[in-house]
């Protein structure tokens, strides 16, 4: 975007909007250190810069004019997993990634727009044929046996149901089916499904899993929904964010419920609303919208839905940062899971994995680091399988599966 | 500037991973948790990460040679721009010394390298049923080398003391490079001057503390904890101060006033009692239930006795996590109050607490600026926050006024500027006047000795 001519005519310009909504937030900062510790980037890098206190003064300093907006800060922004960990343990509790959200939307417009490699993977995420077409390659790809020269997990392998029962319907499952589940729903709520573009290209199994789960408690509403927006929000194309929102919350208007088996789909609808906000047009619609989308965990909770069957496992769960603190969803996974196998429960199980978008491909050494933490901690529960709830997770867990040869990396709706 | 041959040696000492010197990266190292502005450009020239006390050696020799300043940063958590390097020069960052050295069980002495975080330390004792007591706010990130530093201290201070009351022995690289060791594990040392003291505290403008041996005593086996409510403050003062003259030494007494009361009401949506005007949270430990119960009857009679509204004693660990937790959570209630907080750290003796509060509520009054005071009632440390918004001019005239009244109320009751945040840049500007004309020059004659080229975090403490 070539626009410094616009700027120069309008000098309040919205990018300046974003700047100043961002100062809002991290100058609730004390500096005071305490997200040191627990921000996984400092953790893997422990540099200043790589710290949520880093990036919020970062911020700062360019919303007080201490430093340019030039490409350098763009890049210290964008090195930020958006895991919402500092905010937890924040005693300001300051919205970092939120912060880091608009000042990168800021940055992309002040310094020419997102980066190129972002602006690519947004277009084909905007298209819900170009997404078609890459889950076809990736499925190509997988049957050919290629996925592995892929680098960084673009291609992961797919752990599937059929895979799972195969090793773990030991003697105590065989033979007998799950009790009748008990859900009572009303013939009258219209559940929908979400059917988000990493469950669509890299998990399918998955998908179909999570459809036949739902369709065991009630008639699923199919839609042809477009991307939730997350990355084209995440990297500063709120614009196509926007058009995508605006997309998804006409398609699903006569559903009752809306059900996301991706937890950064699901966290990135739920928190839609606060998009519209100043848009009298669409605020009440978009409200509308993110009231009724609920994670796969979060329903079946709801309709009392019962796993299929048993196994004899051990299993782990790594919440994903955008369910956990996103959503604030923690205990229905779970629950699921100690009803299907041995739950065990593991260390840092909330930390961030490093799956966060791109982040494992724009960053490989630091996500390998970040990860091998992940890895030991799974290794330690002795978990034949660790289950998580999201697509951008689930691509890691796959890589640690594969390093580690001690477990295997599931979706939610592949296990229970 | 820090170019050519002298970043070369720096290089060669820790290695290009751990020379610091992009502009963001400076940036990273040149702020605390102080109020300095972002803005300053109070830059380092360098960030240094040394990993081992030779190496900090290595390049105070070259920082030496050529005459350059260094400005030792641990988690720069601190409060009054201690680790804000005002001269560039190198940040030498010692956070990537994170070995615990030792743990003596016998001697219950624990040795560790300067970049160990407070917190670790108290864990690895812990484990072993040996306890660290002193506990800054910051302990769950700041590091042993930063609490030396500064000479941390705590809520515990009432009963445990500061962070100097454990210090056993450092090793020091002095400004040229010299490492030197300083006490040891003997109890009973008087060979020659206490110099490890002098060190604790000296905020980095002496030497660089790179390893420091710290005693320990031994974890108490039962906690409780207390809250007391009161109609006015000098009531919980008094509580305080007749328990400690009874012989009932609380592990933490922390005051808060109506306005810290109000913040957290307002904060956590829970209505306040009207007439509750100061409340007071005591921690209570000892060896056995039987043994926190008395104390907590004797606690209950004077508080009592001081015309307490309401004792409440938890019976659970969760109702003391709830309690503590309006403690803990009162800096950021405060902090959500305004835009900007100025919190400051006054220590006067015990029994002028509440005239100094008295004193305060009267600074608030003539510049219309509210003032949240809170702080260890036990030990007399207390910490008025000015909440105001220094985005305003002349507001922040006004909020400067304010400060500088407090510290004169601080010193007026025979009390002093900091308890345990140190002087830094912040409180640099009042230094005299708690010292004296006698007392800066005596400071100053103690760092010309040790640090000649005034190399050593320039432009701190006078």
């Amino acid at each position: 975007m070539k626009d410094t001519g616009k700027a120069e005519k309008m000098p309040m310009a919205a990018e300046d909007k974003l700047l100043a909504h961002a100062k809002g937030i991290v100058s609730q900062c004390d500096r005071c250190g305490t997200c040191l510790p627990v921000c996984p980037l400092f953790g893997a890098r422990d540099v200043e810069r790589s710290s949520a206190r880093g990036k919020n003064a970062i911020t700062r300093l360019l919303a007080e004019g201490g430093i340019e907006a030039k490409p350098e800060v763009l890049s210290a922004v964008d090195f930020c997993l958006l895991c919402k960990a500092c905010t937890d343990t924040c005693p300001s509790k300051v919205r970092t990634d939120e912060a880091m959200i608009d000042v990168r939307q800021y940055l992309s417009e002040r310094t020419g727009g997102a980066g190129a490699k972002y602006r690519l993977a947004g277009g084909l995420l905007k298209s819900r044929s170009l997404v078609g077409v890459a889950a076809g390659t990736l499925a190509l790809l997988r049957k050919l046996g290629l996925a592995k020269l892929f680098p960084h997990g673009m291609v992961p392998e797919e752990y599937t149901r059929d895979h799972f029962l195969a090793a773990f319907a030991g003697p105590t499952a065989l033979g007998t089916a799950a009790p009748p589940s008990g859900v009572n729903v009303t013939a009258a709520t219209k559940v929908a499904y979400f059917h988000g573009c990493g469950m669509r290209m890299l998990f399918p199994a998955a998908a179909a899993q999570t459809l036949a789960i739902v369709g065991s408690t009630t008639t699923v509403m199919r839609k042809d929904n477009v991307c939730c927006g997350l990355p084209h929000l995440a990297h500063g194309m709120r614009k196509e964010f926007l058009a995508l929102a605006r997309k998804n919350i006409r398609l699903y208007e006569d559903a009752d419920v809306v059900v996301s088996d991706c937890a950064s789909c699901g966290g990135t609808l739920k928190h839609m609303a606060d998009w519209f906000v100043a848009d009298p047009a669409w605020k009440d619609r978009a409200a509308a919208f993110s009231a009724k989308v609920m994670d796969l965990s979060e329903y079946l909770g709801k309709v009392g839905y019962q796993p299929r069957r048993k196994v004899d496992a051990v299993l782990t769960y790594h919440d994903p940062c955008h369910l956990g603190r996103g959503q604030g969803i923690r205990r229905q996974s779970r629950e699921l899971l100690a009803l299907t196998g041995r739950f065990v429960e593991m260390a840092e199980a909330d930390t961030c994995c490093s799956g966060a978008g791109s982040f494992h491909v724009d960053y490989p050494e630091i996500a390998a680091r970040i990860l091998a933490k992940k890895q030991a901690n799974i290794e330690r529960t002795g978990a034949a399988v660790v289950v998580t709830g999201c697509p951008g997770c689930l691509i890691q867990l796959s890589k640690a599966a594969r390093l580690s040869g001690k477990f295997k990396a599931m979706h939610l709706s592949e296990v229970i | 500037m820090v170019a050519g041959e002298i970043r070369q040696k720096l290089i060669d000492i820790v290695g290009q991973d751990n020379v610091l010197e992009s502009e963001i990266d400076r940036f990273g190292y040149s702020y605390d948790s102080s109020y300095v502005s972002l803005v300053s450009g109070n830059r380092p020239d360098v960030v240094v990460r040394p990993l081992t006390a030779s190496e900090v050696s290595r390049v105070m020799a070259v920082a030496y040679e050529h005459a350059v300043p260094v400005t030792a940063r641990g988690a720069a958590s601190g409060r009054t721009g201690g680790s804000i390097p005002l001269s560039g020069g190198i940040s030498l960052c010692l956070d990537r010394m994170t070995r615990i050295v030792e743990l003596d069980e016998k001697n219950m002495m624990v040795t560790a390298e300067a970049g160990v975080r407070t917190i670790d330390l108290y864990n690895h004792c812990a484990a072993k049923g040996l306890f660290y007591p002193p506990d800054p706010a910051s302990w769950k990130f700041s590091t042993i080398g930063g609490n030396v530093a500064e000479n941390a201290g705590g809520m515990r201070a009432v009963k445990y003391g500061v962070t100097t009351n454990y210090v056993m022995g450092l090793e020091v690289v002095l400004a040229d490079g010299t490492v030197l060791t300083l006490g040891g594990k003997a109890i009973k040392n008087v060979t020659g001057y206490d110099l490890k003291s002098l060190f604790t505290g000296s905020e980095g403008t002496l030497g660089i503390i790179t390893r420091v041996t710290l005693r320990l005593i031994t974890m108490p086996k039962k906690r409780g904890t207390l809250q007391v409510t009161f109609r006015s403050l000098d009531d919980g003062c008094a509580t305080v101060h007749r328990m400690l003259q009874e012989g009932v030494v609380p592990a933490a007494a922390e005051i808060m006033d109506r306005v810290c009361l109000e913040a957290v009401a307002r904060h956590k949506k829970t209505p306040l009692d009207a007439q509750v005007q100061a409340s007071l949270v005591i921690e209570i430990d000892g060896d056995s239930d039987a043994e926190l119960a008395a104390q907590a009857g004797r606690i209950e009679a004077v508080a009592n006795q001081c015309n307490a509204v309401e004792v409440r004693l938890a019976g659970s660990q969760q109702e003391s996590d709830e309690i503590w937790a309006v403690r803990r959570g009162l800096s950021s209630a405060v902090a959500s109050l305004a835009p900007d907080r100025l919190g400051e750290d006054i220590s006067v003796p015990r029994d002028a607490f509440p005239e100094v509060v008295r004193r305060i509520r009267a600074i608030s009054e003539k510049y219309g600026l509210p003032i949240a005071v809170y702080g260890h009632a036990g030990d007399g440390n207390l910490h008025p926050s000015v909440l105001c918004n220094m985005g305003d001019p002349a507001e922040a005239e006004r909020v400067h006024r304010a400060v500088d009244e407090i510290f004169a109320a601080a010193l007026a009751v025979g009390g002093t500027l900091s308890g345990e945040h140190g002087i830094g840049i912040t409180k640099r500007p009042y230094i005299s006047r708690a010292l004296g004309e006698a007392g800066v020059k005596a400071l100053k004659a103690v760092k010309a000795a040790l640090d000649p080229k005034g190399i050593l975090n320039p432009g701190k403490i006078w």
